[in-house]
């Protein structure tokens, strides 16, 4: 019975995370291709007027293989395409995936690390997920992992300039799980006590501040920066709701009713 | 109101915590790896990813 149902976990992942690729695909993946013909330019606040023509030189220079990485992305085998001083070891895809694999792979893994996170979490509070409330536990994934991180820490871009990666990291993760633990205690404790201490939970990071970058500016566009912040939250939405969805269906035909 | 719902679940209250807690540290295995692994393989497998759920990339 564990077995099943963490399979059943498992099988509304891959099929959230086959969804999820689909509408990345349509929006967000076009946006984040566009950004990086910008990347690693100088901020174009710092250009003077008309130099527009001479920087789209001076960075076909510097970063030839620009317009090479787009079209590698859409043949089988992919070189890497890590940024510039970033690691020290190799990068690349793994198996030599193409990008478009590359992304699938990583949204199935995605899609079911975070179905048996929701099954894991609905299992230990006691509240099944069901066809009935799989949209709201979908939604409340979705604000506990993206919405309110976001508030701190939108959905950058490459090429935006952020803090130092690790202290982004830890304010996330710490903000993921104090978003979660809020949220449960705010809507699902009847305690005046609990719903207190769930919006101290939720507002505690936000209070802390997330890590900012020094200096804002950036050679991405701030339009590009704009669409690709309300695509990538809305894709997510779209993504967790069919996780709700599915889960929820796949646990009243198998599982709540055995 | 808890007693209902939970009465609904086909699993006994130690499987339902062994479950769950399984559940949970594998899918914060998965999430990890895919999201927030510092590894450069992991990254470019996964770049569009990250950046589409906004996970704190580069």
């Amino acid at each position: 019975m564990i077995v099943k149902t963490l399979l059943a976990a498992l099988v509304a992942g891959l099929i959230a995370g086959v969804f999820t690729t689909v509408a990345q695909t349509a929006r967000v993946v076009p946006i984040i291709l566009h950004a990086e013909e910008y990347e690693g330019k100088e901020p174009a606040a710092e250009q003077p007027a008309g130099a527009e023509g001479q920087q789209q030189q001076h960075s076909s220079l510097e970063q030839p293989s620009t317009i090479g990485d787009i079209l590698a992305a859409f043949s089988p085998i992919t070189p890497a395409y890590a940024h510039e001083g970033e690691h020290e070891d190799e990068g690349g895809i793994m198996f030599g995936m193409s990008r478009f694999s590359g992304t699938l792979f990583a949204n199935l893994v995605t899609g079911t690390g975070f179905s048996l996170l929701l099954t894991g979490i609905s299992l230990l509070i006691g509240y099944p997920i069901t066809l009935r409330n799989g949209v709201l536990w979908g939604a409340c994934g979705w604000l506990a992992v993206h919405m309110l991180p976001a508030i701190g820490l939108p959905p950058e871009l490459p090429g935006f300039p952020a803090a130092d990666l690790h202290d982004r990291q830890i304010w996330w993760v710490a903000t993921v799980l104090l978003s979660g633990a809020g949220l449960y205690l705010l809507v699902l404790r009847p305690e005046i006590l609990a719903k207190i201490a769930g919006l101290v939970a939720l507002a505690a990071p936000h209070i802390y501040g997330a890590p900012q970058p020094a200096d804002i500016s950036s050679p991405v566009p701030a339009v590009l920066g704009a669409e690709f912040a309300v695509a990538a939250l809305a894709t997510a939405l779209a993504s967790w709701i069919v996780l709700g969805l599915v889960s929820g269906y796949i646990n009243d035909r198998f599982l709540n009713s055995a | 109101m808890a007693t209902t719902t939970v009465s609904s679940v086909s699993l006994s209250l130690n499987d339902r915590i062994t479950a769950g807690i399984l559940a949970l540290l594998i899918g914060g295995f998965l999430v990890f790896g895919a999201g927030l692994a510092n590894s450069a393989v992991l990254h470019d497998t996964a770049h569009d990813v990250r950046h589409s759920y906004g996970f704190p990339c580069h």
